[in-house]
């Protein structure tokens, strides 16, 4: 199983852009894309219209043009996925949609790498833990805007969850299962060339070390707290009048 | 009946060398003499000498049977039919061989032609030894017509009706008719690019309804039920009590003296009406009518309160509330549904506020804004600002109502005064378009409503041309104004009104209760918030709940949204899926009242001649039912026109006024007690034994589309072998297991089974049971399934079915 | 449209959360609590991981790596004989209901998802089409809550009447999959209906209420200042409409809102004098629930001890 297999779901080969979008996985066969009328709808209702240059009516437009230079317009990396341009369009298109196959064209092309820069290790992260978490960069950046307080919380996470009778953050997989997947759906290969691309383009600001974060547990390996076992809520009854 | 060759004569038309050029007409003559059959040729057998030589000789040698080897029976079948009755035969003792179109023209070779026309005659003589005689079918159609819907099409049609001399009924659920037409104030002119007063053009035909003698107009009332068949319908019409007599002069004293104030329907639920009430100034009959839910002495109220205010009040006596509804059964030969539509809900479409904004209102609710009759009286302004309303005060309206001349010079006066703009007159107004129309998400609809665009362009241009100080911007996704509406849309804009191409997204409430739409102009691509005191939206036409209701309780089709659907949206546009129902108007489908009009015509037109043609002979094939056979097992009732019922001694009858003769009934009942009368399977066999020679490939054609299809391979002088022969049918259904076997044995080398394509209504509803019918014979045949064929025949491909002809007539 | 009687109360996998446990895991101890006192029979996994939404809609992971691993979390919903699945966010809540779909109904993504199970030796993970239905066995936990409304209204303890609230309901919830939604997607009132039969008084409109919360995934760190603008613009409308708390159902909007407000505050110089909670603490609160020790609001950037002393919780 090669990569570009992998690829081949998200943005098949097409005549167009058009017919990659249709064609990917991520898009419903009901898409309206051909059928858009240009209204408007998406535009008037986007919030990243509304506070930016972008512009999901355009966006379709473009992509009926089969204009490749939108993989090249900044203001892809503006959309929020909050869908409700899907959500208004008369005929049921999706920009919200169609914007995830074009990042993921944008991507392919190395366009855009900037923005993940930080994010390509929640894969490692996840195959580890079996969760997610914010990536470390962001979480130095929220610990600065937040302040003490909420460094504290991070810290007395662990015994916060153990009173209210939760149990570990990790996921229990004896059979590294999230791992296996995650190989084999090509994810780090993926993954490992957008950073090989990163790094050749000089694009990347680097990690800076965070005092912050150090503060915070759970960051890096596995710290099993309060492994309950599975099953119903255990923890207090008390409260229950 | 069997009769002997001798009681057996063959015409055979030379047509002037068409026929006579290509067969050798001497030979046939022998060979068909050498069987014993009688047989006369002639120049021309359609001409007056040759239908008198046909006739004179069928008495003067008193014939049973008789062929006629001619053009084709599409052509001159009927007048061939007239002969042989004329001469005292029974019109099922005549065939008519087509020599000419499918043999003549069509197989250059004269040795072949000759002797396919041979075996053609053979077949048909063989044939004619299996006929019986048909009886006529002779129906007798009611000569009345019931309207049901009181709108601008119900209107139209009833006097079109009436006028056309047959007794209509006109039906209405409300208390006066009028429709929506008569809500809206002004109807748009595009020849003058004016607008024009709706109520002068409604309130005259509505009074002619009311005087006209051949109507009788029933108001208040519903359809309860429909019974008996096409063509004799009975209808059980529920007449809900007005509790005012006919004797009232509407003097309006009862509603003066009702303490009760209620919401008014008709305005668009303000609160202008009294619990006694006429609809509408101008209702007809003008008749005033309490409404029960709302009347103090009628149970609106508490109890132990009590009023009778009007009836004290009322100087003639017309008032009895111990009136009590009626049930009538009307007797019709046919229905025209004009049930109209109404408006959507437009709080389905929340974002943009309707029912949550004061401020936000339907182009409907405008046009009451703007009608003198309306709440404000005709005043623009926005509903916050008419929190008190206007008390309905029916005496002065009445008096407007008197006299029209009056009543045009007070509208003349409302225009001067309006002139002058006052504070409370908005001044930015944003038309919204398509709410609830081309939208395909849950809630809305996926079609255009066609007179939304018009309707804002109408209401536009009446605000600017009554208060120039107003914005009027409209929103919409393509302005619609189709035809000759392209002048009064050029005028709209020469008059300032603005357009703004784009969607709005959501409309928002100020403190000061105005409003902000938000929007992308599309052109200039900038997202904008206009800011408006008042937003009118154009909300989709949607079926009444009344025409919901009606397509239940009659039975007919509706289209996925609910419209009551068509026969066929080209050729028979206003009949519904019910022979002698038809429909009209936004019942159908979305339309303004131009179209309305013209399409009221048409049903009213559709429903005359319907009711006209009576009493009907039926010429065409039809089921017949053997009561002898017959159990009541009812399996044949699964007929695609519901042709056949059970009647009340347990026996299935024909509606011959539905029956096509399709044959689809004939393998559904296992007693083999139904048959198509004049293609029964004996009829069929005969002229299979009498037409096939070994080698040859059998056709069954059916008698319409596809018979006409093979007709015109000889106009277009295409040719195949003489080896195809042509069999016809009502429908490739009546063909059975049977005959191709029989077939096969013959020596057939493959047969092929010709279908209408589904392009008119009744192939539509063949077609399917005919690929069935087929797949299934081509399984049973076995083996022999191979050779079995389907095709579709059009009108146009010609070419295509003679290559057909040759392909599989060369398969051995 | 979905119908509430449609909404199990059986055999539901509470899908845990990954924003909630790290950030407000109160909101799980407080909808376990409802649970448990709604009578409603579920389970929770320590097998389940994370949905993968976070990697998923920072463009990280492709749609097959996201199918797959829903349909991991499907097998463990049907290994432990839990199979509706109800979610605490409403973007597990669309991964989840878009992998069913796409396995359902698109054999190529079912069968190379299997094959990579099966290759990795990973057997008992194959899915099945129609193992899962998207329609009738993925939820959102607000769902399940609110087809019990009338039972949370017999059993409210706290006076919340006065109480002005207004709701901000997950966009990946209405706007992802409208016809699948609980009433009319322009204009969801689930949170509406559950905190309005706990006592609130819910503002029944307010401008911008069907503007997203800002978060927008990467936003919220690429372009922060967007992100924030979006969240002020809604802050703002809540203050013009003059309500004392903000109810959400997704943890990444409590997150934009709880967490972002101080920050906001600071950034726009404006002040904000509501506070934020998920709908389950506020229904758990209701019910009588210790705000601490239940709903675990001393996770919240924005304190909530005035709020809970004027109701007479503390
Ligand atoms: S709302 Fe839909 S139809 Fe309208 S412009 Fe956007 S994508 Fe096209
Ligand atoms: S999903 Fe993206 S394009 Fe669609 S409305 Fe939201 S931000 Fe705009
Ligand atoms: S007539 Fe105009 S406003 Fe009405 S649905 Fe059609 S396009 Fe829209």
């Amino acid at each position: 199983m090669t990569l570009i297999q992998i690829d081949e779901y998200d943005t098949p080969a097409g005549k167009s852009l058009a017919e990659t979008i249709k064609a990917s996985i991520r898009t419903p066969d009901s898409l309206g894309l051909d059928r858009c009328i240009q209204c408007g709808a998406c535009t008037a209702s986007c919030p990243a219209a509304r506070f930016t240059a972008y512009n999901p009516r355009l966006l379709v437009k473009r992509v009926l043009e089969n204009d490749r230079g939108v993989l090249e317009d900044e203001t892809l990396w503006n959309c929020f996925y909050c869908y409700t341009c899907q959500l208004r369009c008369p005929r049921n298109n999706s920009p919200a949609k169609l914007v995830q196959v074009l990042r993921q064209l944008a991507l392919n092309e190395g366009i855009g790498l900037e923005n993940m820069e930080h994010f390509l290790g929640l894969g490692e992260f996840f195959a580890a833990h079996g969760i997610s978490q914010v990536p470390e960069h962001y979480l130095g950046k929220m610990a600065e805007a937040l302040g003490s307080s909420w460094v504290e919380f991070k810290r007395d996470l662990p015994a916060i969850r153990a009173e209210l009778g939760l149990g570990s953050l990790d996921i229990r997989d004896e059979r590294k299962e999230i791992r296996s997947i995650l190989e084999g759906t090509g994810h780090f290969e993926r993954a490992e060339s957008l950073r090989a691309r990163l790094k050749e383009s000089g694009a990347s600001e680097g990690i800076e070390e965070n005092k912050f974060l150090n503060a915070i547990p759970g960051k890096n390996k596995s710290e099993d707290i309060n492994l309950e076992k599975n099953g119903r809520y255990s923890g207090p009854e008390a409260l229950i009048v | 009946m069997k009769a002997s060759p001798e009681k057996t004569a063959a015409f055979i038309c030379h047509c002037s060398g068409n026929i006579s050029d290509h067969i050798d007409i001497r030979s046939l003559k022998n060979a068909l003499k050498a069987g014993g059959i009688s047989v006369f040729d002639f120049e021309y057998l359609c001409s007056s000498q040759g239908q008198a030589l046909i006739k004179d000789r069928i008495s003067r040698h008193s014939f049973e049977k008789v062929v006629i080897g001619s053009c084709t029976p599409s052509k001159h079948g009927q007048l061939f039919k007239k002969c042989v009755r004329d001469a005292g035969l029974n019109p099922a003792m005549l065939e008519i061989a087509n020599l000419r179109e499918q043999c003549a023209w069509v197989h250059p070779e004269v040795s072949e032609a000759t002797e396919k026309a041979l075996s053609v005659l053979k077949g048909k003589i063989r044939r004619l030894e299996k006929a019986e005689p048909m009886d006529a079918v002779v129906i007798n159609i009611r000569q009345k017509a019931l309207v049901i819907g009181g709108g601008i099409a119900g209107i139209a049609a009833a006097l079109s009706l009436a006028d056309n001399g047959i007794p209509v009924y006109l039906i209405e659920k409300n208390t006066s008719i009028g429709g929506q037409m008569a809500k809206i104030g002004k109807i748009f002119s595009p020849d003058k690019l004016a607008e024009e007063c709706a109520m002068c053009s409604l309130s005259p035909l509505m009074n002619e309804v009311a005087s006209h003698p051949a109507i009788t107009l029933i108001t208040s009332a519903e359809i309860e039920n429909l019974s008996g068949s096409s063509g004799n319908f009975t209808v059980k019409v529920r007449k809900n009590p007005r509790y005012v007599l006919d004797s009232c002069v509407a003097c309006s004293r009862c509603s003066n003296v009702c303490p009760v104030l209620m919401e008014n329907e008709f305005n668009c639920g303000h609160k202008d009406r009294k619990a006694i009430s006429l609809r509408f100034s101008q209702s007809v009959p003008k008749t005033y009518a309490i409404d029960p839910g709302h009347c103090l002495e009628l149970g609106g109220k508490k109890e132990g309160e009590s009023c009778g205010k009007c009836v004290d009040a009322c100087r003639v006596g017309a008032i009895d509330l111990g009136q009590q509804p009626e049930v009538l059964e009307l007797e019709v030969g046919a229905i025209v549904v004009a049930t109209g539509f109404e408006e959507y809900d437009c709080s389905l479409k929340p974002q943009y506020g309707y029912g949550i904004f004061e401020n936000v209102v339907t182009q409907t609710e405008l046009a009451r804004i703007l009608g003198l009759n309306g709440p404000t009286r005709g005043k623009l302004m926005r509903p916050s600002d008419n929190k008190e309303g206007f008390p309905a005060n029916n005496i002065q309206e009445n008096k407007i109502q008197e006299n029209k001349i009056q009543e045009n010079k007070i509208q003349e006066n409302n225009l001067q005064e309006n002139h002058v703009s006052t504070p409370e007159v908005p001044k930015r107004i944003v038309m919204i378009q398509c709410v609830g129309s081309r939208d395909e998400k849950a809630g809305g609809n996926p079609y255009c409503s066609r007179y939304c665009c018009m309707a804002a362009l109408k209401h536009a241009n009446l605000i600017r041309k009554k208060y120039p100080e107003t914005e009027v911007t409209i929103c919409y996704i393509d302005m619609r104004a189709f035809g000759l509406y392209e002048n009064y849309y050029r005028a709209v804009q020469d008059m300032g009104v603005k357009f703004l191409r784009g969607r709005p997204a959501e409309v928002i409430e100020k403190g000061d209760k105005s409003l902000v739409v938000r929007v992308e102009d599309t052109l200039k691509q900038e997202l904008l918030e206009l800011p408006a005191d008042l937003v009118v939206l154009s909300a989709a036409m949607v079926p009444s709940e009344g025409t919901q209701e009606i397509a239940r309780t009659l039975n007919l089709s509706q289209d996925e949204s609910g419209f009551i659907k068509e026969k066929h949206s080209k050729l028979k546009p206003v009949d519904s899926s019910t022979e002698g129902i038809f429909v009209c108007g936004t019942a159908q489908s979305p339309k303004d009242i131009t179209d309305t009009i013209s399409q009221a015509g048409l049903a009213a037109a559709r429903a005359r001649a319907y009711i006209t043609n009576s009493p009907r002979t039926l010429e065409h094939e039809l089921a017949s039912v053997n009561p002898l056979l017959c159990n009541g097992c009812g399996k044949c009732q699964a007929c695609p026109f519901e042709a056949l019922s059970l009647n009340e001694n347990g026996r299935i009858v024909v509606d011959p006024l539905l029956c096509t003769g399709c044959g689809y009934c004939v393998e559904l009942c296992e007693r083999e007690a139904v048959r198509v009368t004049g293609f029964t399977a004996q009829e069929l066999l005969a002229e299979i034994d009498g037409v096939l020679e070994e080698g040859d490939l059998l056709t069954f054609v059916n008698s319409g589309i596809a018979y006409l299809t093979c007709d015109n391979i000889g106009n277009s002088v295409l040719s195949y072998p003489a080896n195809v022969k042509t069999v016809k049918v009502p429908t490739n259904l009546v063909v059975s297991l049977e005959m191709l076997e029989h077939a096969f044995k013959k020596g057939a080398t493959a047969v092929l089974m010709l279908e209408d394509a589904p392009d008119n209504p009744k192939a539509e509803t063949i077609h399917p049971f005919a690929v069935e019918h087929f797949e299934k014979l081509k399984t049973r045949l076995g083996e022999n399934g191979k050779r079995l064929y389907f095709k579709k025949a059009y009108v146009p491909n010609t070419k295509g079915l003679a290559e057909t002809f040759t392909l599989l007539a060369g398969e051995s | 449209m979905k119908k509430m009687e449609d909404i199990p109360d059986r055999k539901l996998l509470l899908f845990k959360s990954c924003m909630v446990s790290q950030e407000y895991p109160g909101i799980e101890k407080a909808t376990k609590y409802l649970f448990d006192r709604l009578g409603i029979d579920y389970f929770v996994s320590e097998e389940q991981s994370c949905c993968t939404g976070i990697g998923h809609y920072v463009d990280l992971y492709g749609q097959l790596t996201t199918t797959a691993i829903a349909a991991r979390n499907f097998a463990v919903a049907r290994k432990c004989g839990y199979p509706n699945i109800a979610c605490m966010c409403s973007t597990c809540y669309a991964i989840n209901k878009e992998a069913c779909e796409l396995l359902n109904g698109n054999e190529e993504v079912r069968a190379q998802v299997n094959s990579v199970f099966r290759e990795k030796g990973l057997e008992d993970l194959v899915y099945a089409k129609g193992d899962l239905d998207e329609r009738t066995n993925i939820f959102h936990v607000l769902e399940v809550i609110f087809s019990k409304k009338e039972l949370l209204t017999e059993m409210t303890e706290v006076d919340f009447s006065g109480l002005k609230a207004a709701a901000h309901h997950a966009c990946h919830y209405y706007k992802f999959r409208p016809e699948d939604m609980i009433g009319n997607p322009e204009n969801p009132r689930l949170i509406d209906g559950v905190a309005g039969a706990c006592g609130a008084d819910m503002l029944r409109w307010y401008e911008d209420r069907s503007l997203t919360c800002g978060m927008g995934f990467a936003q919220l760190h690429i372009h922060k200042d967007t992100s924030l603008k979006v969240t002020q613009t809604k802050l703002e409308s809540l203050r013009k409409a003059g309500v004392e708390l903000l109810l959400h159902m997704c943890p990444n909007c409590h997150i934009q809102y709880d967490r972002c407000q101080p920050v906001i505050e600071k950034e726009f110089g404006s002040e904000y004098d509501f506070v934020h909670m998920n709908i389950a603490q506020f229904a758990a609160l209701a019910l009588g629930a210790d705000p601490y020790k239940v709903c675990g609001l001393q996770t919240h950037s924005v304190p909530l001890e005035n709020f809970l002393e004027k109701y007479g919780i503390i």
